[in-house]
């Protein structure tokens, strides 16, 4: 009992939210229990510094309080579960990706500078002609370490951590029967770790100095200890880094997210700094911009909207033919039909391209064997876009064909009726009638094709990863390239490993440009119209 | 009017607080050390996200009360446990390895047998391999990356720029390695892992076919035009795989990267030395005979030499395998000569590495060098992995003949180069490999293009 | 007369009835219909199914190389089906558990809030109402490449202080595909809620109902075709999702079985597509047969003219 005519004009809005005193009361207690739990999350994180999570959190719940108590916004109530979640998984990650396009964050700087200062100062070093030992480790029952070391005159001595280096014969303490391997058992109240007790407390026993100042002793390796010094230092107040074994002063660069020397060596790692838009400048100007980035661009435009088209196609086309009741195993028809769409994408993909290799392809051989010849989808420029369009055209007409099944049964028959009595024949009726009010329904769905397509990134790639290549591109670009395949070999495979930041700047980019189309789109389909109507 | 300016007003402040929290969660790594201080705190109540559903639905407030205490004993239990069981990164473990599907069942055995043995936890994760190189970057510095994980050697590159791997300490048992692969663990001077395999790709041949292994490029020219009345290919390539392609290069006196003392250098790119361009013009050359063509890859190639229809190929010790399966006979040998002498092939060294990131190094170093630098459990890995041992002892147990013809070869081999500038050159190379195949541009452009593409690459990243 | 209202179907059909009528030559100009259209039904499942037997062959294939079988293989086996049902280290069931587990959750939950959010577009008018729902629009169209860095990061920190919404747990998975799912989806239900007479509301408030109880038990009923579909649609899109599940699951028990079928074929040297096939094809079987299964009631409900905008 849909009558949609009618119900489509009317657009007056409905009577707000009345007062219910129970349901209010227990939003009330709801509420009362996100605030609690808000408040320790939100201490919790802020104690320990993890703003970006903190934020989101606190905004959510500052909304959820908001609309909760404010009477006029009690519409926005229905709206929580949708939006918080959009808000932390979709916005966040928009605004981290936003903030990474202005930082370095790329391969070589994905530490901070306090991580590369912590790394740095824990490294260690053997100076020359540094004594270096063999050692066995002892705890005493109060679970301190000392530890036994032979150097390699055979020298035996004790050490104990921030104690003077005792030579063996005069170590005050009782010494323990010797094992076979040379070293005592006890010494002392110290008793010797072995096997597991022995591995178990290399991590407590890892950097413990034994001994005093610049003699003390650390462990190396199982077999070595030695007098090892940190090689590095940090100089806050220079904000430099002192290479203590060859006396190199680096200072920390804020613009290029290096520790660099006067002579302009980068001290190793590197860290994040922000660069502001100098990513951005980059894709500007750099000639992989200019060079097929135009190509590029209007072959993704052309992908999506051929895509669209002709899974729409086909997909109608389907849906028409079999709408009929009558027709014997339509049921079944249908089912087999939509495999495809029950497909993971890629697998669909791979199977084509095995199917359409110009060697051994099941396609290719029967082709040649009946006519001689075959299509190189895989190797030439315009047969590898026929060859993706057709793959994805197999992906995508099962869904069109389901949603088209869907919106014609909806199309009332008067209208028909009427139209034929006025004589119009099959094809007007289709053009004039059908595809307007199909369009209507499907026009959102049509438009969400195409903004999937333009990032389809797995069809792309999983075809042939966007090749064959353009001759005489500056950089690495293929015929069947889209923006998106595009950026991430730029940012992944450019000159120096992965750029995380370059890509986030050109994602950026790609997301103003599919926005702006996706407005246009919506223009031009009047769906606004329809939107500001029903307002 | 008004309350639409709210609106707009609020839903700016959003995106700024946003932009702001990004800003301030840059900042704040800083402050963050590697080991992360878990919370131990109980949970007091149900996500963000349950909450509102629960209000919305009217249901009892007992409910969100049970979920509370429910999550509080959990919380109590195992402060890093998931519910199901399954783990990031164990708490209990005192050493976690991070190896891929091949590896990881061989140290399993032995971190079983630690276990057992000492008492030390060691977790074996099963990672990707690939993975394993995207994620050490990132889980490291969280804190919940591995002590140890395996990886290649050609990683070192950005691996040291990221500060996301430890100084190996072999001391003592250097000497039982392969040279050359711990020379390629070796950067900058510093040795970074403990290698445990090598792999380079040698000359297949179908002695059916052909009875001696051609042994001038030239010789492959001849053979594939006396074999291409009989309908069989005599030798091609994969139309986009420079590894694959490198011996024929060097045969010529082509080269990637110049090498200095210091190791490689990345402002001597070598596409498009004379030597390289010899290399690519031969290529020309079976291609306009029509013996190469575009389309090829690995599988399609196997296909054909197991159709009988190719009779050499460049391969790897992974496709063994699949020849043997199929039965079809093959011969390994060394690859043919150019002007500049036999080809040869990148070495590709796989080994151990340690996270900086580790709480407990000397731990994981021990495990490495006095239990997983047996004979054993080296012999062990190349029975699971089927590359040749980098362990020398184990190298000697090993009988494979195929093997032993692909370390020969190896001897010979140039260690990939690990400098991080190398990504950049992949895709340019590959992409003039396949141009030159497609007949699209003549050898030496295409050559000239893809240095020229990488040069800029190169420089363009070191802004 | 009566034939041509009690035969809803294509405008095609009905001008045959009535041409028919008049010059007597109902029946062969039905069978022609028919028989054109079984033509089309014929090829079009040609084309569709082709490339799926391909797969079924290759998952019986026991040399497992992609390029080169044949439509029936030389020596069938079922090695593969066995390989992958019986490996410790790849645990087949696990991962089909683990990724119909996502999915429904993400299915169920997200029903819940897409109802929810798109009857109150329909039926609300609110401050910010426009704003929100191009909103909405707009952030679905963010490429969602590079989201897994921020989203690794986000669970990593939750999960330090909630555990079961840290790394390597599905509850943060569900999340994320409700995040990047429900925006188109609101707008499809919300077309569907549009379409829904106004009066059927405003006679409910004149009785007294609250908007909660209108929603439960008069709209939610009649929306039961477009909630199987949006629940079927946004389960297919869970099922098959691959990146972000890899990102978000680290451990070989936890994995999606999308996560875990990549395995087989991810290390270029030792592709081993036979059983990749057989895992797909066991993958897909649950899609199909929820579809299967609820095919009538999809249909069904999208007769009762149910997708208008």
């Amino acid at each position: 009992m849909m009558n949609d005519i009618k119900a489509r004009g009317s657009s007056e809005p409905l009577a707000p939210p009345s007062r219910n005193v129970l349901g209010y009361l227990l939003r009330l207690g709801g509420l009362a229990i996100v605030d609690a739990f808000a408040v320790w999350f939100l201490y919790v994180l802020l104690r320990d510094g993890v703003w970006p999570i903190a934020i989101p959190v606190a905004l959510i719940v500052i909304l959820v309080n908001i609309v909760n108590l404010n009477e006029r916004l009690a519409a926005m109530r229905w709206q929580i579960p949708a939006v918080s979640i959009i808000l932390l998984i979709v916005v966040f990650p928009i605004a981290f990706t936003i903030y990474s396009s202005f930082t370095n964050y790329s391969s070589g700087h994905i530490l901070s500078k306090q991580q590369v200062i912590n790394q740095l100062e824990g490294r260690l070093y053997l100076p020359e002609g540094g004594p270096t030992f063999a050692w066995a480790a002892y705890r005493n029952p109060d679970g301190e370490f000392g530890l036994w070391l032979v150097d390699e005159a055979g020298n035996k001595f004790w050490a104990l951590p921030d104690a003077p280096i005792e030579e063996a014969g005069a170590v005050s303490e009782d010494i323990g029967p010797v094992d076979d391997d040379g070293y005592p058992t006890r010494v002392g109240e110290y008793r010797r770790l072995t096997g597991g007790d022995l591995f178990r407390s290399l991590e407590a026993l890892n950097g413990v100095r034994f001994g005093e100042g610049d003699e003390a002793v650390q462990i190396r390796n199982t077999r070595q200890a030695a007098t090892l010094q940190p090689r590095y230092q940090y100089d806050p107040e220079r904000d430099a880094i002192i290479d203590q074994l060859e006396g190199t002063v680096y200072f920390g660069n804020e613009e290029r997210g290096y520790f660099i020397s006067e002579e302009g060596q980068n001290l190793l790692p590197g860290y994040q700094v922000m660069i502001g838009t100098r990513n951005y400048e980059r894709l500007f100007t750099s000639p992989a911009f200019r060079g097929p980035f135009i190509r590029i661009f209007l072959w993704t435009i052309a992908f999506a909207l051929l895509s669209v088209v002709t899974t729409f196609a086909l997909g109608l086309l389907l849906a028409m033919a079999f709408n009929d009741p009558l027709l014997p195993g339509r049921k079944l028809i249908r089912s087999l039909l939509i495999i495809p769409y029950t497909l993971p994408g890629i697998i669909g993909v791979l199977i084509w391209r095995g199917m359409l290799n110009p060697f051994v392809g099941v396609l290719a051989t029967t082709s040649q064997s009946i006519f001689g010849w075959f299509p190189p989808f895989l190797t030439d420029p315009f047969w590898v876009k026929v060859g993706i369009l057709l793959v994805n055209l197999w992906l995508g007409y099962p869904y069109m064909m389901l949603i088209s099944s869907g919106a014609l049964q909806s199309i009332p028959e008067d209208i028909y009726d009427a139209a034929a009595v006025d004589g119009a024949n099959a094809w007007q009726r289709f053009w004039n009638i059908t595809l307007p009010l199909l369009l209507v329904s499907v026009g959102p769905l049509l438009i969400a094709s195409f903004v999937f397509n333009f990032n389809n990134f797995t069809v792309i790639f999983g075809y042939n990863e966007g090749r064959p290549p353009i001759a005489g591109s500056p950089t690495p670009a293929g015929h069947s390239d889209i923006l998106i395949s595009y950026t991430y070999r730029i940012a992944f495979e450019g000159g120096r490993g992965s750029d995380y930041a370059y890509a986030a700047a050109v994602t950026v980019v790609i997301f103003a440009i599919v926005a702006i189309l996706t407005l246009i789109q919506f223009r031009f389909t009047r769906q606004w119209e329809e939107v500001s109507e029903s307002v | 009017m008004k309350p639409q300016k709210t609106w707009l007003a609020i839903l700016l402040l959003l995106f700024a607080s946003f932009a702001l929290m990004a800003c301030a969660g840059g900042a704040d790594n800083a402050g963050e050390t590697p080991a992360e201080e878990i919370e131990e705190e109980p949970a007091t109540a149900p996500t963000v996200e349950e909450e509102p559903v629960e209000e919305m639905t009217e249901e009892p407030v007992e409910e969100p009360t049970e979920e509370m205490t429910e999550e509080a004993t959990e919380e109590e239990e195992a402060t890093e446990e998931a519910d199901d069981g399954a783990v990031v990164r164990d708490p209990e473990a005192d050493l976690v390895i991070w190896a891929d599907e091949t590896r990881a069942p061989v140290l399993q055995g032995v971190a079983d047998m630690f276990e057992e043995e000492f008492g030390v936890v060691v977790a074996v994760q099963q990672v990707d391999f690939g993975e394993i190189r995207n994620q050490v970057g990132i889980a490291g510095p969280a804190g919940e990356g591995p002590d140890i994980f395996v990886g290649a050697h050609d990683w070192l590159g950005e691996l040291v720029a990221n500060g996301t791997v430890a100084e190996m300490d072999l001391t003592g048992i250097e000497d039982q390695f392969e040279p050359s692969a711990l020379e390629a663990f070796t950067y900058n001077g510093i040795l970074y892992g403990m290698p445990y395999a090598t792999e380079n790709i040698a000359f297949f041949c179908n002695p059916d076919i052909v009875e001696t292994m051609p042994a001038t490029w030239d010789d492959v020219l001849a053979l594939s035009e006396e074999l291409a009345p009989q309908g069989i290919t005599g030798w091609t390539i994969e139309t986009n795989d420079p590894y694959h392609w490198f011996p024929q290069i060097t045969a010529f006196g082509g080269y990637v990267f110049g090498v200095t003392e210091e190791g490689y250098d990345a402002t001597d790119v070598g596409l498009d030395s004379e030597g390289a361009i010899a290399a690519a013009e031969w290529l020309g050359q079976m291609v306009e005979a029509g013996f190469v063509q575009p389309g090829m890859d690995r599988n399609t190639r196997l296909a054909l030499y197991n159709n009988g229809d190719l009779a050499c190929f460049n391969g790897g010790p992974w496709d063994l395998p699949d020849l043997r399966d199929a039965g079809t006979p093959y011969m390994v040998g060394p690859f043919p000569a150019g002007t500049a002498g036999p080809g040869e092939p990148f070495l590709g060294v796989q080994g151990f590495m340690i996270s900086p990131f580790s709480e407990d190094p000397l731990l994981a170093q021990a495990f490495l060098t006095d239990f997983v630098a047996t004979e054993d459990v080296m012999f062990q890995l190349y029975e699971a992995g089927g590359r040749p041992p980098a362990f020398l002892p184990a190298l000697e147990r090993v009988e494979d003949e195929d093997l032993q013809a692909f370390a020969e070869v190896g001897a010979n081999a140039r260690p990939m180069p690990a400098i991080p500038e190398m990504s950049a050159v992949w895709s340019a190379w590959g992409n003039a490999q396949e141009l030159i195949i497609g007949g699209e541009l003549e050898p030496a452009e295409a050559m000239m293009e893809a240095a020229q593409q990488i040069r800029d690459a190169i420089s363009a990243a070191n802004e | 007369m009566s034939d041509a209202r009690t035969m809803p179907g294509s405008e095609q059909a009905r001008v045959r009835v009535r041409m028919g009528r008049r010059t007597g030559s109902i029946s062969r100009r039905r069978r022609l219909g028919l028989i054109l259209r079984l033509l089309v039904a014929a090829v079009a499942i040609v084309f569709a199914l082709f490339p799926v037997l391909w797969v079924i062959s290759a998952s019986f294939n026991p040399t497992g190389n992609l390029a080169t079988q044949q439509l029936i293989p030389r020596n069938p086996s079922t090695i593969n089906y066995q390989n992958l049902l019986t490996n410790p280290l790849s645990p087949f069931g696990s991962w089909l558990l683990n990724s119909l587990k996502v999915s429904v959750l993400t299915s169920v939950l997200g029903v819940i809030s897409i109802m929810l959010s798109a009857y109150s577009f329909s039926r609300f008018r609110f401050q910010g109402r426009r704003q929100l729902l191009l909103g909405l629009l707009l952030v679905q169209v963010f490429p969602t490449l590079l989201m897994f860095v921020a989203i690794f990061y986000l669970f990593q920190q939750l999960g330090n202080y909630i555990p079961f919404l840290g790394l390597n747990q599905h509850a943060p998975l569900i999340l994320t595909y409700l995040g990047t799912q429900m925006g188109i989806q609101i707008w499809l239900m919300k077309g569907f809620f549009d379409s829904i007479p106004r009066d059927i509301d405003e006679s409910a408030l004149v009785d007294g109902a609250t908007h909660w109880q209108i929603f439960w038990q008069l709209i939610f009923p009649l929306a039961r075709p477009m909630v199987v579909i949006v629940g079927l649609l946004v389960f297919i899109a869970s099922y098959n999702e691959f990146v972000l599940a890899s990102v978000l699951l680290k451990d070989v028990n936890q994995y999606t079985l999308m996560v875990g079928l990549y395995l087989f074929v991810s290390d270029a040297f030792t592709q081993n597509w036979g059983i990749f096939a057989a895992g797909a094809l066991l993958g897909s079987l649950p899609v199909v047969i929820i579809y299967l299964a609820l095919q009538d009631q999809i249909v069904g409900g999208l007769t009762a003219g149910a997708v208008k905008g």
